[in-house]
């Protein structure tokens, strides 16, 4: 009951402090809708097109280009409304097609087409599709254009024999098979549902860890001191501290999961099992708060250290970039964010949304959060009790 | 006639603030001690010692206090007075000795006693964004105090400590001196048996001290005991019945005032604003019983005597015997100050 008292104290105190609104319930929205909208969508890149031309040759690469799923294709009418979009980072890559691309390719004569893009793997991905499409769609036309010429018929001709010839071929058949676990195919987040999860795990350590001031604050102010001097043992003065700061970080939670839900559509997976993360997570977060506030003296230091760690902390484990992309591009990366819980809850909400898991298949990941706040509670009780008492 | 005595005076007090104790009915004045024997101390300090590295804050501190009674430890800051108390009250991990709370042992582990115990730390320890009356009702909590009669008592408090028009403001909106009585406040609100009060005028105006020092008064008179740390002198002669002087984390002397002025061996010195035949009325006050020197000065007549207070009468009367008129009386009484300066060789200011 006296842990109860401590919280409810804790909890009037944080709502009398008008900013906490701002920083708990309405940033993370506010972060989520600009995350979703500027990256969300499945992270696909977006490449301007600009086809002058209206030709088979033209209308078969726009369709091939538009067919693709690993980016969408935005149509312009000229080059340098393009180029300009791709130096302000509003489309990835561009590509431009001469005026006189249907009559070269019919030609089968050498046309140059001009890719634009930004540095970085999406480029690279998006030149291999554009170089891959080009040369199948360019194979028809070279074998037209060598018939043409050696057999001295029309082009047309030659495109049809070649095109009937081509789809009478066998060709040759590869047979796939996927060794291990696919890390792409697996994944098919919404525009929201990756960043809603992010900025969950973001914003309750890091309102928990910035709050640790208060319990810096009440032992600054001799409070803590003076719980201590009644009946009341430190265990309870820093459970009933870390109760008002896991209040605080269960309804940021469950606001963010309520919220993206009815507002984005996010998937958060089965109910009760994200519930339960979201309790883990947030008795993580308390007890990391708790052991920074017996750690620090000074509320004024542990304000700002709290809101690095809590940033810091998001971006090693997996908030800031996805985890997924630390596996596939930095293996170490991805080993080192597993030192952080938000990794372990992050994973945990992938198995419920996207594997459609329940309780027992979160349940690992359960245990490790729980762990972590064990630890960071016992570490915390200890040291609060050596500062109140020496 | 003037009449002055050259100490803190408390006849002298004449503003009287809300901050009387109207009441109070602490733990010892309910119970009439009849759970505990009559000769058992409330608090008792046995060879308290504590140091902090190479720096021995406390070093054999022994003291003890009974039910209605006030006593001081005075010392300069640093003497070791908060570190002494704060051991006394389970705060603080000793090194050695042994606190005895109703003759049960205390540590910082113990949670029971220090229900019996109100803390009034030098710090102001409320939390400045809740109103009085939260921050009252947050501690009472934390000593159990049933919500129904934590209501009621907080409302009492509030009254006692004049703060009853003031309840429903966040302390942040106080004075220095509301928010000191908000903190005794607190101590006070579970009706502990000790009340112990760390300099708890430090910083305070002298309207809201006066105040808090009546309070105090009144709380030793109605059965609490009082454990009060000051390097004030005069509140140490004006409230406490007993008064331990602790300089270097050793309690120097111990005693009543009467007691420790003793130490310095200096008698009260009155001094007589007199006309008329001041040679006979000297020759007349020199056959009192008490009085060690009698000097004829210009305008009056210096005594020295062991006790002023007990004499004075005897003095009056003599001279009005002697048809010497009185036009003022002055008494100086040797005070801590000369105690402590004559123990520790420096000021209780160094």
């Amino acid at each position: 009951m006296k842990a109860l008292a401590i919280a409810a104290s804790n909890l009037r105190r944080f709502a009398r402090e008008r900013s906490n609104v701002f920083f708990v319930l309405i940033l993370p929205m506010l972060l989520i809708l600009v995350l979703g909208s500027v990256f969300g969508r499945g992270f696909e890149p977006r490449v301007g097109l600009v086809a002058p031309g209206t030709g088979d040759p033209t209308s078969a690469l726009v369709e091939g280009l538009e067919a693709h799923e690993g980016f969408v294709v935005h149509r312009h009418d000229d080059g340098d409304t393009v180029v300009r979009a791709v130096e302000r980072g509003e489309l990835e890559a561009g590509l431009i097609l001469p005026p006189g691309y249907d009559e070269a390719i019919r030609d089968g004569s050498a046309v140059e087409i001009d890719f634009i893009a930004r540095t970085g793997q999406d480029s690279l991905s998006i030149r291999r599709t554009i170089d891959a499409l080009l040369a199948e769609q360019m194979a028809l036309p070279r074998i037209a254009a060598f018939v043409s010429r050696e057999a001295e018929i029309s082009y047309d001709q030659a495109l049809a024999r070649a095109a009937a010839v081509t789809t009478n071929a066998t060709g040759v058949q590869v047979a796939a098979t996927v060794a291990g676990e696919s890390f792409i195919a697996r994944r098919s987040w919404g525009q929201f549902d990756l960043g809603a999860q992010q900025q969950l795990m973001l914003f309750m350590f890091l309102t928990s860890l910035a709050g640790s001031a208060a319990l810096v604050q009440t032992r600054r102010l001799g409070i803590a001191r003076r719980m201590f001097a009644t009946p009341t043992t430190v265990r309870t003065i820093l459970l009933g501290e870390g109760l008002g700061r896991f209040g605080v970080a269960l309804v940021q939670g469950v606001y963010i999961m309520l919220g993206t839900m009815l507002i984005f559509g996010v998937r958060w997976g089965d109910p009760l099992s994200a519930v339960m993360i979201v309790l883990a997570f947030g008795l993580v977060g308390s007890g990391a708060a708790m052991l920074m506030g017996a750690l620090f003296s000074n509320d004024q230091q542990a304000a700002p250290v709290g809101v690095f760690l809590g940033l810091g902390t998001a971006a090693l484990g997996g908030c800031m970039m996805p985890l997924y992309v630390m596996e596939l591009f930095a293996p170490a990366v991805w080993t080192a964010a597993h030192v952080m819980p938000h990794a372990w809850a992050l994973e945990a909400f992938e198995v419920l949304a996207i594997q459609d898991g329940g309780l027992g298949d979160v349940l690992p990941f359960l245990g490790i959060l729980l762990g972590y706040a064990a630890a960071f509670y016992v570490l915390a009780i200890w040291r609060l009790r050596v500062v109140l008492t020496r | 006639m003037k009449f002055r005595i050259n100490r803190f005076d408390r006849r002298r007090i004449v503003w009287r603030s809300p901050f009387h104790v109207a009441g109070y009915h602490g733990a010892a004045s309910r119970s009439g001690n009849s759970d505990t024997d009559q000769d058992q101390p409330v608090l008792e300090c046995r060879d308290l010692r504590k140091s902090f590295g190479e720096l021995t804050a406390v070093d054999g501190v022994s003291f003890r206090i009974a039910a209605g009674e006030t006593y001081g430890l005075l010392g300069p800051n640093g003497a070791g007075k908060t570190t002494s108390i704060s051991m006394a009250v389970g705060l603080m991990q000793r090194d050695g000795g042994q606190v005895l709370v109703d003759g049960e042992p205390l540590d910082p582990g113990t949670t029971g006693l220090k229900a019996k115990i109100g803390l009034v730390p030098q710090d102001i320890a409320i939390y400045p964004d809740l109103t009085a009356r939260e921050n009252l009702r947050f501690f009472g909590r934390l000593y159990d105090m049933p919500r129904a009669k934590l209501r009621g008592r907080a409302d009492e408090v509030l009254e006692i400590i004049g703060l009853g028009d003031r309840a429903d403001d966040r302390a942040d909106t106080f004075s220095g001196g509301m928010k000191r009585r908000l903190n005794i406040g607190i101590g006070l609100l579970h009706a502990p048996r000790l009340l112990v009060l760390d300099e708890p005028t430090v910083g305070v105006d002298p309207q809201s001290r006066n105040a808090i020092l009546e309070s105090i008064e009144q709380l030793g008179s109605e059965g609490l005991a009082v454990l009060y740390t000051t390097h004030y002198m005069e509140e140490a002669e004006r409230l406490c019945d007993r008064i331990g002087i602790i300089d270097r984390g050793q309690i120097k002397a111990e005693g009543t005032r009467r007691e420790l002025a003793q130490i310095v061996r200096e008698n009260d010195r009155v001094r007589l604003s007199a006309t008329g035949s001041l040679h006979a009325g000297a020759e007349a006050i020199g056959r009192i019983d008490g009085v060690q020197q009698v000097d004829v000065v210009d305008g009056g007549i210096d005594v020295l005597v062991e006790q002023a207070g007990k004499s004075l009468m005897a003095l009056l009367s003599a001279l009005d015997e002697a048809s010497v008129s009185i036009t003022g009386v002055e008494i100086d009484e040797p005070n801590l100050e000369a105690v402590f300066l004559h123990l520790t060789g420096r000021s209780l200011r160094d």
